[in-house]
This record gives C-alpha cells, structure tokens and sequence, in this order.
C-alpha cells in the first residue's frame, strides 16, 4: 500500500459522507464523523458496506468504537488494507 | 486429565481451522433421536439428550460460508471440560459468570459450562457504535458491578474492553479469553445436579452505567417459559430448521434461537448481528438454501431486509419453507408486514407465516403468541375515542381518524393477562390500560435490587409491564410502550440511561434532564433531550448540546435533538419527580408538531 493509496481511500470517504451526510459540512479529515454529521445507523451500515466491497476487506466492529474523525476511519481502512 | 482428551476438546475454531471450510458439514435437520419438547427439568439435562443426537448449532461468515459447526454432542464435551476448569476457582455455588456473547461457539459453550458448573451466566452485549469505547467499558463495568461477577470471559476481539472494565470492579476474582481458561488446571469433580429452583441466568435488560438491572430467572421459569414457546407458540416438530442473527445478548436471540432449538433438538444456522445488519439478505438465503421453518425478528429487521432487496436477490429466494415468521421485541406496525410480504411474495414468501407475539425479559421471553399459520391480524380503532375515553372501539364509518393495531394472541397456558388502570382495577376488555402478567415464566426479581423489583412486582405475583394495550376475545394488542423506554430502529433505550450521561455533565445537575422518542409522520422516532440550563453564552450553550448529541450517539448510536429550556421548565410530579409524559406534552406545545398529542400515558416506573 501507498500514499495513493491512502489518498484514494480518503477521498471515497469524503465523498461518501457527503452523499448520506444531511447536513452542509465541508468534510475534511479532521471532520468528526458523530457530531458534525448526522448520520444515522442505517446510512452508517451502508457506508461501511461500501468500504467493505470497494477494498474488499472486512472491518471489525470492535475497531469502529476508536474511530470519531475521517482521518481515524481512513487510516483504520488503510490499516486493515495493508494487512491483508 | 489426558492431553489427548485437552485435544479432543479444544475450541472448535482451532479445531477447524485446520481444515478448509468446504469440508464442513452443516448439521442436519432431521435428528436421529427421537424429538423431545423441552419435557426437561434443566437447562443440562436438556442437553446431554440433544447430545445423543446429530443436531446442533452452525455459524456462518458475513458472505455465508459456514466458519464453524458444534453439534449438541461436542457443545457437551466442550462445556463440560470448560466446566472443570471453573471448578478450579473454588467458586460458591450460584457465583455469576460474565460473558461478552458474540455469536460464536465459544459462547455457547462457556454458558453452558456455567451451569454444569452450578455457577450463573449472564450475557454482556459487544459494542456496536462509532466512537463508544469509553461508554462501552462504563456500560460493561456496570453491569459487572450490579451482577457481582467473579468471572469475566470475552474473546480476543473484546478482552481489552474486559480488562479495562473489570478494573475497580470489587467482585472480580478472575478476567480472561476462553484459551487462558482453558490453560488452568481442569479440577476433575463429579457435575452436582441442578435444581429446577435454581437461577438459571441473569438477563440484563439495559446498558445503563449506574443502574443496570439483572432479570433473574430460574431453571423453573426457564423451562415453563420454553414449553409454552415450542409446544403452543410454535408447535415444533421433526424437520424444523431455525436461522437467526438476533443477538446471543438479548432474551429472544439467547431464549428464543440458542435455548428454544436445544430442547427440542433442532439445528440453527446463525449469522452475526454485525453482519446481518450490513447485509441483511444473507439470512433470508440462509433459510431459502438450508430450508429453515422457523426465524425471529424484530419488526427492524424485515425493515431492512424490504430495504436492501434487490430484483436478482429476489430470483435466488425460495422462502416457501419458512412457517413461522416471529415478530416480537419492539411495537409491531402492520405496514412494516405488510411491505415485507409485498416484496418477498415473488419469493415464495406466505404472510400466513407472520406470527406476532408479544414479551418481555422479565417473563423469560415470551407471555402471548398469535395462532400459528394465521399470519398477523389487526384491528382498526375509532383515535379519539381512543384518546378521549380510552377505549378501542372498531372503526363503524370511513372517514375518520384510525389507528391499527397489531394482534398478539392469546398468553401461553399457565400464564395469566390483565389490563388495569392507574388504581390497579381491572378493566373490561377493549379498554386501555397498563398490561400486568401472571405465571410461571416470571422472573424472582432483579438481582440484589429491592426496591425496582418491588416495582415491577406487584402483590400476588403480578409483572407490571409497563406497557399500555388492551384484550379484545382474549387476544392482547399492544397500544403503546413504556414511557420509559425509546426504541429508535429496533433497538431498546431506557430513558434514564440518556437522562444520566446528560446529568454526568458539569453543566447539568440531577433532575434537570428529560429524555423521551417523538415520532415523526413516517413512524420514525426521534429521541428528545430537554435540558434545563443556566448558561448564558451562546457558545458554552453550543458546546453542551454538541457534547451531548455527541455523547448519546457514542452510547446508543443515534441522533437526538437537545433543547435547553430555562430552569422550571420541566413538569414534576407532587413527589418532585420528573414526569417524562409531561415534558413530552410540553415540547410538542412548544414546537407545534401537529397531531402529536399521545394517549399512551403510562406512569414513569
């Protein structure tokens, strides 16, 4: 795995948030996936489902309870990525 | 013992992964034994007959590969050596067991080792929210605190949680995976019976961090409970097949799809909650491809399942051989049925399988079951009598105002329904009040709890549900839920658990929080924090209602609305207590939602 890599990752995400996000947020990295978008539950399982099959790998449900910011989802993407 | 028997019994996960996957073999549907329905005393005795047979529990991977197979032979020889490494802590009989209860075998096992080991399991939930570690380990650590474990167990995936939670935690004589147990000495020591009188498990019924409440239920109630469930909910027979992804955590996953198949020896498929929820159709083509009968779920899942299911799925479903759709654990809309049966009829799916049902942990599972094959009945009632004389009066002319309710039959023999009012008299059927239950699938109480026990327990053995509805021929429909309890997509939250991460703020003091859902036209609940602040600046406003959204998304997983009001605000009663139904009443005055007022008052418990 690469930088290109991890930029492609991020950029899926942000684009991805800002489909099922409601409200008007520029997301960035240092954007806080829990109180600055109003995501519910439902929009989350896809998203994840979307990561899932993009990068063909499968994100534990333990690992999500550290993750609050983009940048904490992508670099845990890319971590599981690489170790596969 | 032998190291080749420690071999023998092994976690079957290690045993397995040694073999490619596409050499398991599911177990099958039809036993060699011949079917028994839950005619056990216990919990082991159940077993060791389902151990005779071929039958048992099969676990499946987020793409439907089969990970894992424990047939009730080796669930006994695996939970019978874990067992023996449980004696090795000397423990008194009836110590709790706390277990973090993924859908795994290892589970499964060690809470069956509990009770050859006399000892009492109790199920902790996994977390399941963005950002909940915190949360999660408070939540954990309550529970252990209030169920006064002296063991803890979870997998690797969860056994840092564990570790964080058990520190404090004055109880605690022992922390660990399944692997690290089954390094200790096994203490070779003949099984004591258990007694029908005996606490079987503890079920907690919230995740609250300061006052979690531990159902205790006895082998008595268990089986009492489990007979009426096989015999007249379900009539179970040869050649019935379950799958579930309902959590091993909550009373119907554990009672309903782990406990209910043991003692009448039938074989279950299970997916993982987490996986379910992200892909929802792999349980109905677990039942289409191992011909299942029988599968639970709350109205939330056949939600998602109508939701995700697209045209080629459709083709791929043979679900003409599940009989037994069981809907419980939540309100039952009829449209939520009604959309599912439209979507999967292409799929071969009969509506007459729809079976409402209706129960509550503190009755071990299940008190009312709808007839079998019937598919789910309802009545339409005339709303403003509903709302102005609290009565159900079947809709005599078009036009007016409506409410549908749900049928959820008759409850199971030996158990006992009634409606009462705010003077606890009896009331006539198509009346509405609070729905009491008697019989012998009720819990003791909670545990170490008097007081909520006294609560919940009223004289002559009588649960109070805490939810409102009404008899009509018998048969029991639901109106409303408990004031105290929200449910937001499927899912159960007290209150009081939101009311309290609010009153751990400095800004907040006790009693100044109170929380409760509103629904919206779709039917969709919104949860409502109202607050009674202090604070002037409008930053330091922001900043609370930021930590608070944020907070309850961390604990529960789903968005509030927070309004700060001025202090006495809040409606409370003569005793000082807030009234939730009150400050329900006033924000919908406040924010002129239309057609909103509720006729579902119930007492806050």
């Amino acid at each position: 795995m690469t930088e290109n890599n991890y930029n492609e990752i991020m950029k899926l995400l942000c684009d991805r948030l800002e489909g099922v996000s409601n409200s008007n947020v520029q997301i960035t990295s240092e954007t806080n996936i829990i109180s600055q978008l109003s995501i519910d539950s439902i929009k989350l399982l896809n998203l994840i489902m979307e990561i899932e099959d993009t990068f063909d790998i499968s994100i534990p449900i333990n690992a999500l309870t550290d993750v609050q910011t983009v940048r904490e989802l992508a670099d845990l993407v890319y971590k599981i990525k690489s170790a596969s | 013992m032998s190291s080749t028997i420690t071999k023998l019994n092994a976690p079957l996960t290690q045993a397995f992964d040694f073999q490619p996957s596409s050499e398991l073999q599911f177990t099958p549907t039809f036993n060699t034994l011949t079917q028994r329905l839950a005619d056990f005393d216990t919990l082991t005795s159940a077993l060791e007959y389902a151990a005779e047979g071929i039958t048992g529990y099969n676990f499946y991977d987020a793409k439907g590969n089969l990970r894992s197979v424990l047939p009730y032979g080796r669930l006994r020889d695996n939970a019978r050596a874990k067992a023996q490494r449980l004696y090795s802590f000397d423990l008194p009989r009836g110590s709790r067991v706390a277990i973090i209860a993924d859908t795994s075998p290892e589970f499964v096992e060690l809470f069956f080792a509990c009770r050859y080991a006399g000892l009492v399991p109790f199920a902790m939930p996994i977390p399941v929210n963005l950002g909940s570690h915190a949360i999660y380990v408070q939540q954990l650590r309550g529970m252990l605190d209030s169920g006064e474990a002296s063991i803890a167990l979870a997998n690797i995936d969860y056994v840092n949680f564990l570790e964080e939670a058990v520190e404090g935690v004055e109880s605690i004589r022992w922390a660990g995976t399944p692997s690290k147990l089954g390094e200790l000495p096994a203490i070779d020591m003949e099984f004591q019976p258990n007694h029908p009188d005996e606490t079987a498990y503890l079920q907690f019924t919230s995740g609250s961090t300061r006052t979690p409440r531990g159902v205790v239920i006895t082998e008595r109630a268990l089986m009492c409970n489990l007979q009426g469930i096989v015999r007249n909910g379900l009539e179970i027979r040869p050649g019935d097949r379950s799958a579930s992804w309902l959590p091993f955590y909550h009373d119907m996953g554990l009672v309903g799809l782990v406990l209910a198949p043991m003692v009448t020896q039938l074989s279950v498929d299970y997916l993982a909650t987490r996986d379910f929820a992200i892909r929802p159709l792999q349980w109905l083509k677990l039942i289409s491809r191992n011909r299942c009968t029988v599968a639970f779920s709350q109205p939330f899942g056949l939600k998602l399942c109508t939701l995700r299911a697209r045209e080629t799925d459709l083709k791929e479903l043979d679900l003409s051989c599940w009989r037994a759709a069981g809907i419980g654990a939540e309100m039952i809309r009829p449209e939520t049925l009604r959309n599912f049966a439209e979507k999967f009829a292409s799929a071969g799916f009969n509506e007459n399988a729809f079976l409402p049902c209706y129960g509550l942990a503190e009755s071990t599972l299940a008190v009312t079951f709808s007839r079998i094959g019937a598919g789910c009945k309802s009545i339409q009632v005339d709303s403003k009598t509903l709302i102005d004389k609290k009565m159900a009066a079947r809709l005599q002319a078009d036009g007016r105002k409506q409410n549908e309710f749900v049928n959820c039959g008759r409850p199971l023999p030996g158990h006992i329904v009634k409606i009462v009012n705010e003077d606890e008299e009896q009331l006539s059927e198509m009346m509405v009040g609070s729905v009491l239950v008697h019989g012998d699938s009720l819990m003791t109480g909670y545990y170490n709890n008097s007081e909520e026990t006294n609560r919940a327990l009223k004289s002559g053995n009588w649960l109070d549900t805490g939810d409102i509805g009404f008899l009509f021929g018998g048969d029991l429909f639901i109106t409303g839920r408990r004031t105290d309890v929200i449910i937001v997509n499927g899912r159960n939250i007290r209150a009081q658990d939101i009311e309290e991460l609010a009153e751990q703020q400095p800004e907040v003091r006790s009693r100044e929080a109170s929380a409760f859902g509103v629904e919206g036209e779709d039917g969709a609940t919104t949860i409502v924090l109202v607050i009674e602040c202090r604070l002037a600046s409008i930053i330091e406003r922001q900043s609370l209602t930021t930590r608070l959204q944020q907070l309850v998304y961390m604990a529960f997983g789903v968005n509030c609305v927070v309004e700060l009001v001025p202090p006495h605000t809040l409606p409370r009663t003569s005793s000082g207590k807030l009234s939730r139904f009150a400050a329900k009443q006033g924000y919908i005055q406040r924010t002129n939602l239309a057609g909103q007022l509720s006729f579902v008052e119930s007492g806050d418990r």
